[in-house]
Protein backbone atom coordinates (compact mmCIF):
# COMPACT_ATOMS: atom_id res chain seq x y z
CA UNK A 1 0.00 0.00 0.00
CA UNK A 2 1.29 3.46 -0.96
CA UNK A 3 0.46 7.08 -0.36
CA UNK A 4 -2.25 7.86 -2.91
CA UNK A 5 -0.60 11.18 -3.86
CA UNK A 6 3.15 10.58 -3.61
CA UNK A 7 3.82 14.32 -3.95
CA UNK A 8 7.35 15.68 -4.17
CA UNK A 9 8.47 17.97 -1.32
CA UNK A 10 7.98 20.94 -3.66
CA UNK A 11 4.40 19.89 -4.40
CA UNK A 12 3.79 19.44 -0.68
CA UNK A 13 5.03 22.99 -0.05
CA UNK A 14 2.66 24.35 -2.70
CA UNK A 15 -0.21 22.65 -0.93
CA UNK A 16 0.79 24.01 2.49
CA UNK A 17 0.09 27.51 1.23
CA UNK A 18 -3.47 26.51 0.35
CA UNK A 19 -3.91 24.64 3.64
CA UNK A 20 -2.81 27.70 5.61
CA UNK A 21 -5.28 29.88 3.70
CA UNK A 22 -8.01 27.39 4.53
CA UNK A 23 -7.03 27.43 8.21
CA UNK A 24 -7.17 31.22 8.45
CA UNK A 25 -10.45 31.46 6.57
CA UNK A 26 -12.06 28.54 8.40
CA UNK A 27 -11.12 29.85 11.85
CA UNK A 28 -12.21 33.35 10.88
CA UNK A 29 -15.60 32.05 9.72
CA UNK A 30 -16.02 29.77 12.72
CA UNK A 31 -15.26 32.63 15.09
CA UNK A 32 -13.03 30.30 17.09
CA UNK A 33 -10.11 27.96 16.68
CA UNK A 34 -6.50 27.30 17.66
CA UNK A 35 -4.83 29.24 14.87
CA UNK A 36 -1.28 29.14 16.23
CA UNK A 37 -1.37 25.38 16.73
CA UNK A 38 -2.97 24.75 13.33
CA UNK A 39 -0.27 26.75 11.50
CA UNK A 40 2.54 25.17 13.53
CA UNK A 41 1.68 21.63 12.40
CA UNK A 42 0.64 22.37 8.80
CA UNK A 43 3.88 21.27 7.14
CA UNK A 44 3.98 18.05 9.16
CA UNK A 45 0.37 17.16 8.31
CA UNK A 46 0.79 18.01 4.63
CA UNK A 47 3.95 15.87 4.45
CA UNK A 48 2.13 12.99 6.09
CA UNK A 49 -1.09 13.00 4.07
CA UNK A 50 0.36 13.99 0.69
CA UNK A 51 3.53 11.93 0.77
CA UNK A 52 4.23 9.64 3.74
CA UNK A 53 1.09 7.90 5.03
CA UNK A 54 0.06 4.78 3.15
CA UNK A 55 -3.72 4.62 2.84
CA UNK A 56 -6.63 4.31 0.45
CA UNK A 57 -8.60 7.44 -0.49
CA UNK A 58 -11.68 5.34 -1.15
CA UNK A 59 -11.47 3.07 1.88
CA UNK A 60 -10.60 5.08 5.03
CA UNK A 61 -10.86 1.87 7.09
CA UNK A 62 -8.53 -0.26 4.95
CA UNK A 63 -6.87 -2.64 7.45
CA UNK A 64 -3.38 -2.10 6.02
CA UNK A 65 -3.46 1.69 6.25
CA UNK A 66 -0.92 3.58 8.32
CA UNK A 67 -2.54 5.08 11.41
CA UNK A 68 -2.24 8.74 12.34
CA UNK A 69 -3.19 10.09 15.76
CA UNK A 70 -3.41 13.83 16.41
CA UNK A 71 -2.70 13.80 20.12
CA UNK A 72 -2.65 17.60 20.21
CA UNK A 73 -6.35 17.43 19.41
CA UNK A 74 -6.87 21.18 19.67
CA UNK A 75 -4.95 21.42 16.36
CA UNK A 76 -7.84 19.64 14.65
CA UNK A 77 -8.55 22.67 12.42
CA UNK A 78 -5.20 22.05 10.75
CA UNK A 79 -6.12 18.40 10.26
CA UNK A 80 -9.53 19.16 8.71
CA UNK A 81 -7.99 21.70 6.35
CA UNK A 82 -5.28 19.23 5.32
CA UNK A 83 -7.88 16.50 4.70
CA UNK A 84 -9.97 18.98 2.69
CA UNK A 85 -6.94 20.06 0.63
CA UNK A 86 -6.22 16.40 -0.11
CA UNK A 87 -9.82 15.85 -1.20
CA UNK A 88 -10.41 13.41 1.66
CA UNK A 89 -13.04 15.66 3.21
CA UNK A 90 -15.69 17.78 1.46
CA UNK A 91 -14.34 21.36 1.58
CA UNK A 92 -17.85 22.67 2.15
CA UNK A 93 -17.79 20.97 5.53
CA UNK A 94 -15.16 23.47 6.66
CA UNK A 95 -17.96 26.05 6.84
CA UNK A 96 -19.53 23.93 9.59
CA UNK A 97 -16.36 23.76 11.72
CA UNK A 98 -17.33 24.07 15.41
CA UNK A 99 -20.99 24.75 14.53
CA UNK A 100 -23.97 23.02 16.13
CA UNK A 101 -24.23 19.32 15.15
CA UNK A 102 -21.14 19.58 12.93
CA UNK A 103 -19.14 16.65 11.65
CA UNK A 104 -16.06 18.74 12.40
CA UNK A 105 -15.99 19.30 16.17
CA UNK A 106 -13.26 21.11 18.11
CA UNK A 107 -11.29 17.95 18.85
CA UNK A 108 -10.99 14.75 16.75
CA UNK A 109 -13.89 12.28 17.07
CA UNK A 110 -13.65 9.03 15.17
CA UNK A 111 -17.39 8.38 14.98
CA UNK A 112 -17.98 11.77 13.32
CA UNK A 113 -15.16 12.36 10.86
CA UNK A 114 -13.58 10.05 8.28
CA UNK A 115 -9.83 9.39 8.62
CA UNK A 116 -9.94 10.09 12.37
CA UNK A 117 -8.70 6.95 14.15
CA UNK A 118 -9.26 7.72 17.84
CA UNK A 119 -10.76 10.41 20.05
CA UNK A 120 -8.14 12.81 21.33
CA UNK A 121 -7.84 16.27 22.76
CA UNK A 122 -7.57 15.40 26.41
CA UNK A 123 -3.81 15.93 26.28
CA UNK A 124 -1.37 13.15 27.01
CA UNK A 125 -3.38 10.17 25.75
CA UNK A 126 -2.40 10.00 22.07
CA UNK A 127 0.88 8.24 22.59
CA UNK A 128 -0.68 5.49 24.73
CA UNK A 129 -3.42 5.05 22.12
CA UNK A 130 -0.64 4.75 19.54
CA UNK A 131 1.13 2.18 21.68
CA UNK A 132 -2.06 0.09 21.64
CA UNK A 133 -2.31 0.31 17.85
CA UNK A 134 1.38 -0.42 17.30
CA UNK A 135 1.20 -3.36 19.70
CA UNK A 136 -1.86 -4.69 17.87
CA UNK A 137 0.03 -4.44 14.55
CA UNK A 138 2.99 -6.34 15.96
CA UNK A 139 0.79 -9.09 17.35
CA UNK A 140 -1.23 -9.51 14.17
CA UNK A 141 1.80 -9.30 11.90
CA UNK A 142 0.31 -6.31 10.10
CA UNK A 143 2.94 -4.01 8.59
CA UNK A 144 1.22 -0.69 9.11
CA UNK A 145 2.99 2.16 10.91
CA UNK A 146 1.44 4.25 13.65
CA UNK A 147 2.26 7.98 13.68
CA UNK A 148 1.44 10.10 16.72
CA UNK A 149 1.74 13.89 16.66
CA UNK A 150 1.94 15.40 20.13
CA UNK A 151 2.46 18.98 21.11
CA UNK A 152 5.40 19.93 23.28
CA UNK A 153 3.58 21.55 26.21
CA UNK A 154 1.50 18.36 26.21
CA UNK A 155 4.58 16.42 27.32
CA UNK A 156 4.09 17.85 30.81
CA UNK A 157 1.37 15.21 31.16
CA UNK A 158 3.07 12.23 32.82
CA UNK A 159 0.99 9.75 30.83
CA UNK A 160 3.26 10.42 27.81
CA UNK A 161 6.19 9.03 29.72
CA UNK A 162 4.28 5.95 30.84
CA UNK A 163 3.48 5.33 27.19
CA UNK A 164 7.09 6.00 26.11
CA UNK A 165 8.32 3.47 28.65
CA UNK A 166 5.82 0.92 27.32
CA UNK A 167 6.73 1.58 23.67
CA UNK A 168 10.40 0.96 24.37
CA UNK A 169 9.68 -2.09 26.52
CA UNK A 170 7.65 -3.73 23.77
CA UNK A 171 10.21 -2.63 21.14
CA UNK A 172 7.61 -0.85 19.03
CA UNK A 173 9.79 0.17 16.10
CA UNK A 174 6.56 0.58 14.12
CA UNK A 175 5.61 3.62 16.24
CA UNK A 176 6.68 7.09 15.08
CA UNK A 177 6.18 9.82 17.66
CA UNK A 178 6.45 13.35 16.28
CA UNK A 179 6.77 16.23 18.73
CA UNK A 180 5.57 19.58 17.34
CA UNK A 181 8.30 21.47 19.18
CA UNK A 182 7.21 25.08 18.76
CA UNK A 183 8.28 26.01 22.27
CA UNK A 184 4.98 27.59 23.21
CA UNK A 185 1.96 26.47 25.15
CA UNK A 186 -1.25 28.24 26.07
CA UNK A 187 0.09 30.81 28.48
CA UNK A 188 3.76 31.21 27.61
CA UNK A 189 6.96 29.43 26.55
CA UNK A 190 7.26 25.78 27.60
CA UNK A 191 10.64 26.54 29.17
CA UNK A 192 9.12 29.30 31.30
CA UNK A 193 6.15 27.26 32.49
CA UNK A 194 7.59 23.76 32.96
CA UNK A 195 10.82 23.19 31.13
CA UNK A 196 11.17 20.19 28.85
CA UNK A 197 14.83 20.49 27.88
CA UNK A 198 17.01 18.60 27.33
CA UNK A 199 14.16 16.91 25.44
CA UNK A 200 16.32 14.83 23.10
CA UNK A 201 18.23 13.35 26.05
CA UNK A 202 15.00 12.57 27.87
CA UNK A 203 13.52 10.81 24.85
CA UNK A 204 16.74 8.87 24.29
CA UNK A 205 16.84 7.88 27.96
CA UNK A 206 13.34 6.45 27.55
CA UNK A 207 14.63 4.19 24.76
CA UNK A 208 13.56 6.17 21.71
CA UNK A 209 15.53 6.45 18.49
CA UNK A 210 15.64 10.27 18.48
CA UNK A 211 15.79 12.48 15.36
CA UNK A 212 15.67 16.26 15.29
CA UNK A 213 14.43 18.00 12.15
CA UNK A 214 12.82 21.16 10.83
CA UNK A 215 9.08 20.61 11.16
CA UNK A 216 8.27 23.58 8.98
CA UNK A 217 10.35 22.39 6.03
CA UNK A 218 8.57 19.52 4.25
CA UNK A 219 11.73 18.55 2.33
CA UNK A 220 13.76 18.13 5.50
CA UNK A 221 10.92 16.56 7.46
CA UNK A 222 10.14 14.04 4.70
CA UNK A 223 13.82 13.16 4.33
CA UNK A 224 14.03 12.55 8.09
CA UNK A 225 11.01 10.24 8.15
CA UNK A 226 12.04 8.38 5.01
CA UNK A 227 15.49 7.69 6.40
CA UNK A 228 14.33 6.41 9.81
CA UNK A 229 16.01 3.15 10.78
CA UNK A 230 13.80 0.10 10.35
CA UNK A 231 13.45 -3.08 12.39
CA UNK A 232 15.84 -1.80 15.05
CA UNK A 233 13.51 -2.59 17.92
CA UNK A 234 13.26 1.06 18.92
CA UNK A 235 10.29 3.40 18.77
CA UNK A 236 11.06 6.58 16.82
CA UNK A 237 10.83 10.06 18.29
CA UNK A 238 11.10 12.99 15.90
CA UNK A 239 11.60 16.40 17.46
CA UNK A 240 10.09 18.58 14.75
CA UNK A 241 11.27 22.11 15.43
CA UNK A 242 8.52 24.46 14.41
CA UNK A 243 7.30 28.01 14.78
CA UNK A 244 3.87 28.39 16.28
CA UNK A 245 1.71 30.40 13.86
CA UNK A 246 4.16 29.68 11.02
CA UNK A 247 3.56 31.61 7.81
CA UNK A 248 1.97 34.80 9.12
CA UNK A 249 4.34 37.37 10.61
CA UNK A 250 2.03 38.78 13.26
CA UNK A 251 0.93 35.33 14.44
CA UNK A 252 4.34 33.65 14.56
CA UNK A 253 5.74 33.02 18.02
CA UNK A 254 2.90 34.76 19.84
CA UNK A 255 1.43 32.78 22.75
CA UNK A 256 -1.72 34.91 22.51
CA UNK A 257 -2.48 33.26 19.14
CA UNK A 258 -2.79 29.79 20.69
CA UNK A 259 -6.55 30.23 20.82
CA UNK A 260 -7.09 33.35 18.71
CA UNK A 261 -8.54 33.84 15.24
CA UNK A 262 -7.89 36.46 12.58
CA UNK A 263 -10.42 39.29 12.86
CA UNK A 264 -11.22 42.29 10.69
CA UNK A 265 -8.24 43.37 8.58
CA UNK A 266 -6.10 40.57 9.96
CA UNK A 267 -7.58 38.01 7.59
CA UNK A 268 -6.82 39.82 4.29
CA UNK A 269 -3.39 40.81 5.67
CA UNK A 270 -2.59 37.20 6.54
CA UNK A 271 -3.87 35.84 3.23
CA UNK A 272 -1.81 38.42 1.36
CA UNK A 273 1.35 37.40 3.23
CA UNK A 274 0.76 33.77 2.31
CA UNK A 275 0.21 34.67 -1.36
CA UNK A 276 3.66 36.29 -1.58
CA UNK B 1 -32.32 -21.12 38.25
CA UNK B 2 -31.15 -20.16 41.74
CA UNK B 3 -30.48 -22.95 44.17
CA UNK B 4 -33.31 -23.55 46.59
CA UNK B 5 -32.38 -21.10 49.32
CA UNK B 6 -29.42 -23.04 50.52
CA UNK B 7 -26.25 -21.29 49.43
CA UNK B 8 -23.09 -23.28 50.01
CA UNK B 9 -19.71 -21.94 50.99
CA UNK B 10 -17.72 -20.91 47.93
CA UNK B 11 -14.27 -22.27 47.29
CA UNK B 12 -13.08 -19.37 45.21
CA UNK B 13 -13.67 -15.64 44.90
CA UNK B 14 -15.42 -14.18 41.85
CA UNK B 15 -12.15 -12.64 40.61
CA UNK B 16 -10.69 -16.15 40.32
CA UNK B 17 -13.78 -17.73 38.77
CA UNK B 18 -14.02 -14.91 36.19
CA UNK B 19 -10.36 -15.17 35.18
CA UNK B 20 -10.42 -18.97 35.03
CA UNK B 21 -13.41 -18.85 32.71
CA UNK B 22 -11.50 -16.26 30.65
CA UNK B 23 -8.72 -18.81 30.10
CA UNK B 24 -11.31 -21.34 28.92
CA UNK B 25 -12.86 -18.71 26.66
CA UNK B 26 -9.49 -17.93 25.12
CA UNK B 27 -9.81 -21.15 23.16
CA UNK B 28 -13.39 -20.37 22.10
CA UNK B 29 -12.54 -16.84 20.90
CA UNK B 30 -9.03 -16.61 19.47
CA UNK B 31 -9.04 -12.84 18.98
CA UNK B 32 -9.37 -10.98 22.28
CA UNK B 33 -6.36 -9.67 24.21
CA UNK B 34 -5.79 -9.17 27.93
CA UNK B 35 -3.92 -6.32 29.62
CA UNK B 36 -3.07 -5.91 33.25
CA UNK B 37 -1.24 -3.44 35.46
CA UNK B 38 1.00 -5.84 37.36
CA UNK B 39 -1.48 -7.37 39.78
CA UNK B 40 -2.11 -10.49 37.73
CA UNK B 41 -1.40 -12.68 40.74
CA UNK B 42 -4.34 -11.05 42.47
CA UNK B 43 -6.76 -10.73 39.54
CA UNK B 44 -5.71 -14.21 38.37
CA UNK B 45 -4.94 -12.81 34.92
CA UNK B 46 -1.51 -14.41 35.40
CA UNK B 47 -3.30 -17.68 34.51
CA UNK B 48 -4.21 -16.07 31.20
CA UNK B 49 -0.62 -14.91 30.73
CA UNK B 50 0.61 -18.47 31.20
CA UNK B 51 -1.96 -19.92 28.79
CA UNK B 52 -1.83 -17.21 26.10
CA UNK B 53 1.49 -15.33 26.35
CA UNK B 54 1.04 -13.87 22.85
CA UNK B 55 -2.28 -12.31 23.85
CA UNK B 56 -1.20 -11.00 27.22
CA UNK B 57 0.37 -7.65 28.10
CA UNK B 58 1.59 -6.51 31.48
CA UNK B 59 1.50 -2.74 31.00
CA UNK B 60 3.32 -1.99 34.22
CA UNK B 61 1.99 -0.13 37.22
CA UNK B 62 0.35 2.53 35.06
CA UNK B 63 -3.42 2.07 34.83
CA UNK B 64 -4.18 5.14 32.70
CA UNK B 65 -1.55 4.04 30.21
CA UNK B 66 -3.05 0.56 30.17
CA UNK B 67 -6.60 1.76 29.48
CA UNK B 68 -5.55 4.21 26.73
CA UNK B 69 -3.43 1.51 25.10
CA UNK B 70 -6.39 -0.87 25.36
CA UNK B 71 -8.49 1.78 23.60
CA UNK B 72 -5.87 2.05 20.86
CA UNK B 73 -5.86 -1.69 20.39
CA UNK B 74 -9.67 -1.81 20.42
CA UNK B 75 -9.74 1.00 17.82
CA UNK B 76 -8.11 -1.56 15.56
CA UNK B 77 -11.15 -3.81 15.86
CA UNK B 78 -10.08 -6.04 18.72
CA UNK B 79 -11.72 -6.80 22.02
CA UNK B 80 -9.39 -6.07 24.93
CA UNK B 81 -9.83 -7.01 28.59
CA UNK B 82 -8.22 -4.38 30.86
CA UNK B 83 -7.76 -5.61 34.41
CA UNK B 84 -6.89 -3.99 37.70
CA UNK B 85 -8.48 -3.07 41.03
CA UNK B 86 -11.64 -1.02 40.86
CA UNK B 87 -10.22 1.86 42.81
CA UNK B 88 -7.43 2.37 40.27
CA UNK B 89 -9.51 1.71 37.14
CA UNK B 90 -12.21 4.16 38.16
CA UNK B 91 -10.05 6.85 39.73
CA UNK B 92 -6.57 7.03 38.28
CA UNK B 93 -7.58 5.83 34.81
CA UNK B 94 -11.02 7.40 34.65
CA UNK B 95 -10.31 9.90 31.86
CA UNK B 96 -9.01 7.09 29.67
CA UNK B 97 -12.08 5.03 30.55
CA UNK B 98 -14.45 7.89 29.77
CA UNK B 99 -12.93 9.69 26.81
CA UNK B 100 -10.82 7.05 25.11
CA UNK B 101 -13.10 4.00 25.61
CA UNK B 102 -16.69 5.00 26.39
CA UNK B 103 -16.99 8.01 24.07
CA UNK B 104 -16.07 6.02 20.93
CA UNK B 105 -17.90 2.98 22.41
CA UNK B 106 -14.96 0.61 22.00
CA UNK B 107 -14.83 -3.06 22.95
CA UNK B 108 -12.80 -2.74 26.12
CA UNK B 109 -13.93 -5.03 28.94
CA UNK B 110 -12.92 -4.01 32.44
CA UNK B 111 -12.04 -6.76 34.86
CA UNK B 112 -12.32 -4.79 38.08
CA UNK B 113 -11.41 -6.60 41.26
CA UNK B 114 -11.64 -5.65 44.94
CA UNK B 115 -15.03 -3.97 44.65
CA UNK B 116 -16.49 -2.44 47.83
CA UNK B 117 -14.92 -3.10 51.21
CA UNK B 118 -13.81 -6.64 50.43
CA UNK B 119 -10.24 -5.38 50.29
CA UNK B 120 -10.83 -4.84 53.98
CA UNK B 121 -7.37 -5.66 55.29
CA UNK B 122 -5.75 -3.40 52.69
CA UNK B 123 -7.75 -0.42 53.80
CA UNK B 124 -9.24 2.55 52.01
CA UNK B 125 -6.52 2.87 49.34
CA UNK B 126 -7.65 -0.47 47.90
CA UNK B 127 -11.38 -0.35 48.58
CA UNK B 128 -13.46 0.62 45.55
CA UNK B 129 -16.43 2.16 47.32
CA UNK B 130 -17.24 4.84 44.71
CA UNK B 131 -16.60 2.78 41.57
CA UNK B 132 -20.24 2.05 40.73
CA UNK B 133 -21.01 5.77 40.86
CA UNK B 134 -18.09 6.53 38.57
CA UNK B 135 -18.79 3.94 35.89
CA UNK B 136 -22.59 4.03 35.85
CA UNK B 137 -22.32 7.77 35.14
CA UNK B 138 -20.40 7.14 31.90
CA UNK B 139 -22.51 6.94 28.72
CA UNK B 140 -22.18 3.65 26.79
CA UNK B 141 -20.74 1.84 29.84
CA UNK B 142 -22.50 -1.35 30.96
CA UNK B 143 -21.92 -2.49 34.53
CA UNK B 144 -22.37 -5.92 36.10
CA UNK B 145 -21.36 -7.81 39.23
CA UNK B 146 -21.55 -11.55 39.88
CA UNK B 147 -22.29 -12.88 43.34
CA UNK B 148 -20.85 -16.38 43.01
CA UNK B 149 -18.79 -18.72 40.83
CA UNK B 150 -21.54 -19.60 38.36
CA UNK B 151 -22.51 -15.99 37.75
CA UNK B 152 -18.86 -14.91 37.52
CA UNK B 153 -18.30 -17.42 34.73
CA UNK B 154 -21.49 -16.46 32.91
CA UNK B 155 -20.79 -12.75 33.18
CA UNK B 156 -17.36 -13.25 31.61
CA UNK B 157 -19.10 -14.73 28.56
CA UNK B 158 -21.61 -11.88 28.61
CA UNK B 159 -18.91 -9.21 28.79
CA UNK B 160 -17.06 -10.66 25.81
CA UNK B 161 -20.15 -11.18 23.66
CA UNK B 162 -21.86 -7.84 24.35
CA UNK B 163 -20.68 -4.97 22.12
CA UNK B 164 -19.19 -1.88 23.76
CA UNK B 165 -17.50 -1.27 27.09
CA UNK B 166 -18.50 -3.55 29.98
CA UNK B 167 -17.33 -3.10 33.57
CA UNK B 168 -17.44 -6.28 35.68
CA UNK B 169 -17.00 -5.72 39.41
CA UNK B 170 -15.39 -8.61 41.23
CA UNK B 171 -14.65 -9.49 44.82
CA UNK B 172 -11.55 -10.33 46.76
CA UNK B 173 -12.95 -12.93 49.17
CA UNK B 174 -14.70 -16.24 48.48
CA UNK B 175 -18.37 -15.94 49.41
CA UNK B 176 -21.23 -18.35 48.80
CA UNK B 177 -22.60 -20.27 45.84
CA UNK B 178 -26.07 -19.07 44.96
CA UNK B 179 -26.77 -20.18 41.38
CA UNK B 180 -27.02 -23.57 39.74
CA UNK B 181 -25.02 -24.23 36.57
CA UNK B 182 -27.95 -23.94 34.20
CA UNK B 183 -28.91 -20.39 35.20
CA UNK B 184 -28.91 -17.94 32.32
CA UNK B 185 -27.77 -14.33 32.49
CA UNK B 186 -28.32 -11.44 30.09
CA UNK B 187 -27.26 -7.82 29.82
CA UNK B 188 -29.97 -5.81 31.54
CA UNK B 189 -31.22 -8.84 33.42
CA UNK B 190 -31.80 -9.78 37.06
CA UNK B 191 -32.91 -12.80 39.05
CA UNK B 192 -35.52 -13.07 41.77
CA UNK B 193 -33.75 -15.32 44.29
CA UNK B 194 -36.59 -15.47 46.78
CA UNK B 195 -40.24 -14.69 46.23
CA UNK B 196 -41.97 -12.40 48.70
CA UNK B 197 -44.98 -10.12 49.02
CA UNK B 198 -44.21 -7.48 51.69
CA UNK B 199 -40.99 -5.79 50.60
CA UNK B 200 -38.47 -5.97 47.75
CA UNK B 201 -34.79 -6.16 48.65
CA UNK B 202 -32.71 -5.24 45.58
CA UNK B 203 -28.99 -5.93 45.77
CA UNK B 204 -25.98 -7.29 43.87
CA UNK B 205 -22.59 -8.91 44.40
CA UNK B 206 -21.55 -10.01 47.85
CA UNK B 207 -24.58 -8.42 49.50
CA UNK B 208 -26.85 -10.93 47.74
CA UNK B 209 -25.95 -13.44 50.41
CA UNK B 210 -26.53 -10.94 53.21
CA UNK B 211 -29.95 -10.19 51.71
CA UNK B 212 -30.85 -13.89 51.54
CA UNK B 213 -29.90 -14.34 55.19
CA UNK B 214 -31.90 -11.27 56.10
CA UNK B 215 -34.92 -12.55 54.17
CA UNK B 216 -34.79 -15.81 56.12
CA UNK B 217 -34.74 -13.90 59.39
CA UNK B 218 -37.53 -11.59 58.24
CA UNK B 219 -39.58 -14.66 57.44
CA UNK B 220 -39.28 -15.72 61.07
CA UNK B 221 -40.53 -12.26 62.01
CA UNK B 222 -43.57 -12.72 59.78
CA UNK B 223 -42.32 -10.58 56.90
CA UNK B 224 -42.28 -11.93 53.35
CA UNK B 225 -39.27 -10.36 51.59
CA UNK B 226 -38.55 -10.70 47.89
CA UNK B 227 -34.83 -10.69 47.02
CA UNK B 228 -33.69 -9.56 43.56
CA UNK B 229 -30.11 -10.00 42.40
CA UNK B 230 -29.56 -6.97 40.17
CA UNK B 231 -26.41 -8.54 38.74
CA UNK B 232 -26.65 -6.10 35.86
CA UNK B 233 -26.33 -2.76 37.61
CA UNK B 234 -26.49 -0.78 34.35
CA UNK B 235 -28.78 -1.04 32.51
CA UNK B 236 -30.82 -2.33 35.43
CA UNK B 237 -33.87 -4.53 34.94
CA UNK B 238 -36.73 -2.02 35.16
CA UNK B 239 -39.30 -4.61 34.17
CA UNK B 240 -38.37 -6.94 37.02
CA UNK B 241 -38.32 -4.05 39.48
CA UNK B 242 -41.77 -2.82 38.46
CA UNK B 243 -43.14 -6.35 38.62
CA UNK B 244 -41.77 -6.88 42.10
CA UNK B 245 -42.80 -3.48 43.46
CA UNK B 246 -46.30 -3.92 42.06
CA UNK B 247 -46.54 -6.88 44.39
CA UNK B 248 -44.66 -5.61 47.47
CA UNK B 249 -45.03 -1.82 47.34
CA UNK B 250 -41.80 -1.22 49.30
CA UNK B 251 -38.12 -1.16 48.37
CA UNK B 252 -34.85 -1.58 50.24
CA UNK B 253 -31.58 -1.46 48.32
CA UNK B 254 -28.39 -2.79 49.94
CA UNK B 255 -24.97 -2.53 48.33
CA UNK B 256 -21.27 -2.68 49.13
CA UNK B 257 -20.68 0.90 47.97
CA UNK B 258 -21.32 4.46 49.05
CA UNK B 259 -25.06 5.03 49.49
CA UNK B 260 -24.60 8.07 47.26
CA UNK B 261 -24.55 7.38 43.51
CA UNK B 262 -24.93 3.64 43.79
CA UNK B 263 -27.79 1.37 42.69
CA UNK B 264 -29.87 2.74 45.58
CA UNK B 265 -29.87 6.26 44.19
CA UNK B 266 -30.57 4.92 40.72
CA UNK B 267 -33.60 2.90 41.82
CA UNK B 268 -34.83 5.71 44.09
CA UNK B 269 -34.84 8.12 41.16
CA UNK B 270 -36.66 5.56 39.04
CA UNK B 271 -39.30 4.97 41.71
CA UNK B 272 -39.82 8.66 42.31
CA UNK B 273 -40.47 9.06 38.59
CA UNK B 274 -42.51 5.96 37.93
CA UNK B 275 -43.97 4.42 41.08
CA UNK B 276 -43.17 6.07 44.44
CA UNK B 277 -42.93 3.52 47.27
CA UNK B 278 -41.54 3.55 50.82
CA UNK B 279 -37.78 3.31 50.33
CA UNK B 280 -34.42 3.16 52.02
CA UNK B 281 -30.92 2.14 51.01
CA UNK B 282 -27.93 0.71 52.81
CA UNK B 283 -24.31 1.38 52.03
CA UNK B 284 -21.46 3.54 53.30
CA UNK B 285 -22.90 6.72 54.77
CA UNK B 286 -20.63 9.37 53.24
CA UNK B 287 -17.62 7.89 54.98
CA UNK B 288 -14.47 5.93 54.27
CA UNK B 289 -14.36 2.45 55.78
CA UNK B 290 -11.78 0.76 57.99
CA UNK B 291 -9.17 -1.91 57.56
CA UNK B 292 -9.97 -5.24 59.12
CA UNK B 293 -12.10 -8.34 58.94
CA UNK B 294 -14.52 -8.11 56.01
CA UNK B 295 -17.60 -9.19 57.98
CA UNK B 296 -16.84 -6.80 60.82
CA UNK B 297 -16.43 -3.98 58.34
CA UNK B 298 -19.79 -4.80 56.74
CA UNK B 299 -21.42 -4.79 60.16
CA UNK B 300 -19.83 -1.53 61.26
CA UNK B 301 -20.89 0.30 58.11
CA UNK B 302 -24.42 -1.01 57.97
CA UNK B 303 -24.32 -3.38 55.01
CA UNK B 304 -24.92 -6.68 56.84
CA UNK B 305 -27.90 -9.03 57.12
CA UNK B 306 -28.69 -7.59 60.57
CA UNK B 307 -28.95 -4.10 59.15
CA UNK B 308 -31.08 -5.28 56.26
CA UNK B 309 -33.55 -6.87 58.70
CA UNK B 310 -33.79 -3.76 60.89
CA UNK B 311 -34.06 -1.37 57.97
CA UNK B 312 -36.63 -3.54 56.17
CA UNK B 313 -38.85 -3.31 59.24
CA UNK B 314 -38.45 0.47 59.25
CA UNK B 315 -39.42 0.68 55.59
CA UNK B 316 -42.41 -1.56 56.21
CA UNK B 317 -43.51 0.71 59.05
CA UNK B 318 -43.72 3.53 56.50
CA UNK B 319 -46.06 1.51 54.33
CA UNK B 320 -48.90 2.23 56.73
Amino acid sequence: MNNPFGFSPEEVVENTVEIRKKILTTNHNAGQGHTGADLSETDILASLYLRLLRFSKDDPQHPDRDRFILSKGHGVGGLYCTLAQAGLLDSNLLDTYLQFNTKLPGHPVRQKTPFVEVNTGALGHGLALGVGLALAAKKSGNGYLTYVLTGDGELQEGSNWEAAMTAAHYQLDNLIWIVDRNGLQLADCTETIMSLEPLDDKLAAFGMSVHTTNGNDPAEFIATVESLPKDDGKPKAIIAQTTKGKGVSFIEGQPSWHHRIPKGDELPQALEELAC
Amino acid sequence: MPREMNPSKAEKPTRQAFSERMVEYGSIDAEFMVMEADIGGSTFTNKWGAAFPERYFNMGIAEGNMVSAAAGMAADGRTVVASSYGVFLTMRAVESVRTMVCYPNLNVKFLSSHGGVTAAIDGVTHQATEDIGMVTTLPNMQVQQPCDTVSARKLLDLALTTPGPVFTRLMRDPLFEVYSEDTEFRMGGSHVLRQGSDITIATYGDIVFQALEAAAELDKQGVSAEVIDMYCVKPFDTEALVKSLSKTGALLVAENHQRRNGLGYELAAFCLREMPVPFDNLGLRDTFAESGNYYKVLEKYGISANWIVTTAQEVLAKKG
